[in-house]
C-alpha cells in the first residue's frame, strides 16, 4: 500500500490533480474515525478530515519517500483536529463548576441494579465521560484519544502533536487524572 | 513500603512503564494500591471510544469532491536530465573551479617563469664571472704563496714561478678592467696592486735569485696582498654560494 501510495503522490505531483482522489478515497474513512473520536462530532470530523487533506495537498512536495502516507495525513488530521478543538473551545464557555455533583452522583448509583436505572446510570456515564472529555484541554484530549482508544505509543503522540514524548506522556496524565475526578465517584460506591 | 503515585499507575495501566516487574510485585502485595489501580482499571474500561457513524464507500469521493475544486494541480514537472542534478551541477562547479584553478596556476607559473628567464641571462654572465674569478684569485694565491716561501730557498726559484706570472698577468689585465667598471674598490685595488707583482715577477730575470724575491716581498708587500687575496676569495665564495641558490630557486 505505501509503495502504492507513493506511486500516486508522484502523479500528483506530476500534475496530475486526480491522482489525489484516489489517496482520499483510500484513507478518508479512517481519518474521519480517528477525528470522531476526538471531536465526538460528526461535523466536526467532516471538517477534520476535509482540512486535513486539503492541508495534505498543499504539502505534498514535503512528502518524506521514506515516510508512510497514511501516518502523515494521520498526523495532520491531529493537528486539524486540535485546531477544530481550540476553535470550538474559544466559541464555547464550558462551566467549570457544577457539571458535577457528587451527591447526585451517589443518588443515582443507589438503585443501579435496576434495569431501567442500569440503563439510566449507562446514559448518565456517557454524559459524564462526554463532559469530562469536554474539560480536558486540546492536545490531552487527542494525547487521550491517542493513548487510550487508538493505543499509540507516547512517541507516536508526540510526533503527531509535535510535543516531546515526555510533555505527551504528561498530557495523557493529565487527561487520566481529570477523567478520574469526574468519573471517579461514580463508582465509589458500586 | 513506597506506593505506586497514580502517575505510575496510569503508566503501569497502559504497560509503558519502565519496571513493569516491580510494579507487578508491588500490587500484588500492597492491598491499597491494588485496590487504587483496580478503580483505576474499571474506569477507564468504561472510558470507550465512541462508535463513529458510519461513512459509506463513497464518502472518499465526497470528501474528493468537496476539495478537489480549491486544489490546483502541480505544475508537470519537466524530466530531468542527466545535466539538471543537482549532483552533476556541484561536480560541473568543483570541476570548473579545478580547471580555473589549474589555468591560473599555469598563467601565473609561465608569467613568473618569463621573468626569470629574463634575469638568467644576466645571473648566468654574473656566475661564470664569479667562477672565472675564483679561479683566477685561486692561481694567483698559489704563485704569491710560492713567492713568500721562496725567500728562504738558497737557491733561485726558476722559470715555472714566471711562466705562471706571465699567465696570470695577461688574465690580470681584463679582470682588472673589467673590476674598474664595478663599484669595488677592494677587488680594483688588490687587482690592482696583484698586476704590479705580477709585472715584477714576469718581467724578472729568468732566473730569480732569493735577494730578487725578497726585494719584491718587501717592495710589493705580497704578504698583505695575499691576505687581500684571501678576503676576495672568501667574499667570491660567497657571491658563488649565493648565486647558485639563486638559481636553484628558480629552477623550483
Amino acid at each position: 500500500m505505501g509503495n502504492d501510495d507513493y506511486a500516486l503522490i508522484r502523479s500528483v505531483l506530476a500534475g496530475e490533480k486526480d491522482a489525489y482522489g484516489l489517496l482520499v478515497a483510500r484513507h478518508s474513512q479512517s481519518v474521519f474515525r480517528v477525528a470522531f473520536r476526538i471531536t465526538e462530532n460528526e461535523a466536526d470530523a467532516d471538517e477534520v478530515v476535509q482540512e486535513a487533506f486539503l492541508r495534505g495537498y498543499r504539502k505534498l512536495e514535503d512528502f518524506d519517500a521514506r515516510s508512510n502516507f497514511r501516518t502523515w495525513i494521520y498526523r495532520i488530521a491531529m493537528n486539524c483536529a486540535l485546531d477544530v478543538l481550540n476553535k470550538k473551545r474559544s466559541r464555547t464557555v464550558v462551566p467549570i463548576a457544577g457539571e458535577y455533583d457528587s451527591e447526585e452522583a451517589t443518588v443515582q448509583l443507589a438503585d443501579r441494579t435496576a434495569g431501567p436505572d442500569r440503563l439510566l446510570l449507562s446514559q448518565e456515564i456517557a454524559a459524564r465521560r462526554q463532559a469530562a472529555m469536554e474539560k480536558l484541554t486540546a492536545t490531552e484530549r487527542i494525547a487521550f484519544v491517542m493513548r487510550h482508544m487508538e493505543d499509540r505509543s507516547t512517541d507516536e503522540i508526540a510526533g503527531a502533536l509535535g510535543i516531546a514524548p515526555n510533555s505527551a506522556k504528561q498530557a495523557v496524565f493529565r487527561a487520566v487524572q481529570k477523567l478520574r475526578q469526574s468519573l471517579a465517584p461514580l463508582w465509589v460506591k458500586s | 513500603m513506597k506506593h505506586l503515585t497514580e502517575e505510575e499507575m496510569i503508566e503501569h495501566y497502559y504497560s509503558e512503564d519502565l519496571y513493569k516487574a516491580e510494579a507487578e510485585i508491588h500490587l500484588q502485595a500492597c492491598k491499597q494500591c491494588a485496590q487504587t489501580y483496580e478503580e483505576l482499571g474499571k474506569l477507564l474500561g468504561h472510558v470507550r471510544a465512541v462508535d463513529a457513524p458510519e461513512r459509506g464507500p463513497e464518502y472518499g469521493a465526497q470528501v474528493w469532491q468537496s476539495i478537489q475544486g480549491s486544489l490546483r494541480p502541480y505544475p508537470p514537472k519537466r524530466k530531468r536530465s542527466f545535466f539538471m542534478w543537482p549532483q552533476f551541477a556541484y561536480a560541473a562547479a568543483c570541476l570548473l573551479f579545478l580547471v580555473g584553478a589549474f589555468w591560473a596556476g599555469r598563467l601565473w607559473e609561465h608569467a613568473h617563469t618569463k621573468t626569470l628567464v629574463a634575469s638568467n641571462p644576466q645571473q648566468t654572465k654574473e656566475r661564470v664571472v664569479l667562477f672565472v674569478l675564483d679561479n683566477h684569485l685561486d692561481r694567483s694565491e698559489r704563485l704569491l704563496v710560492q713567492l713568500n716561501h721562496a725567500g728562504g730557498e738558497e737557491e733561485n726559484t726558476g722559470f715555472p714561478l714566471q711562466a705562471e706570472a706571465r699567465q696570470l698577468l695577461s688574465d690580470n689585465q681584463l679582470y682588472r678592467q673589467s673590476a674598474a667598471q664595478t663599484n669595488d674598490p677592494l677587488l680594483n685595488a688588490a687587482l690592482d696592486h696583484l698586476e704590479r707583482v705580477l709585472v715584477e715577477v714576469a718581467n724578472s730575470p729568468d732566473q730569480l735569485s732569493t735577494a730578487d724575491i725578497e726585494r719584491i716581498q718587501q717592495e710589493m708587500n705580497t704578504q698583505g696582498l695575499l691576505f687581500q687575496i684571501r678576503v676576495l676569495r672568501t667574499k667570491v665564495s660567497e657571491q658563488k654560494t649565493n648565486a647558485q641558490a639563486v638559481t636553484k630557486g628558480a629552477n623550483i
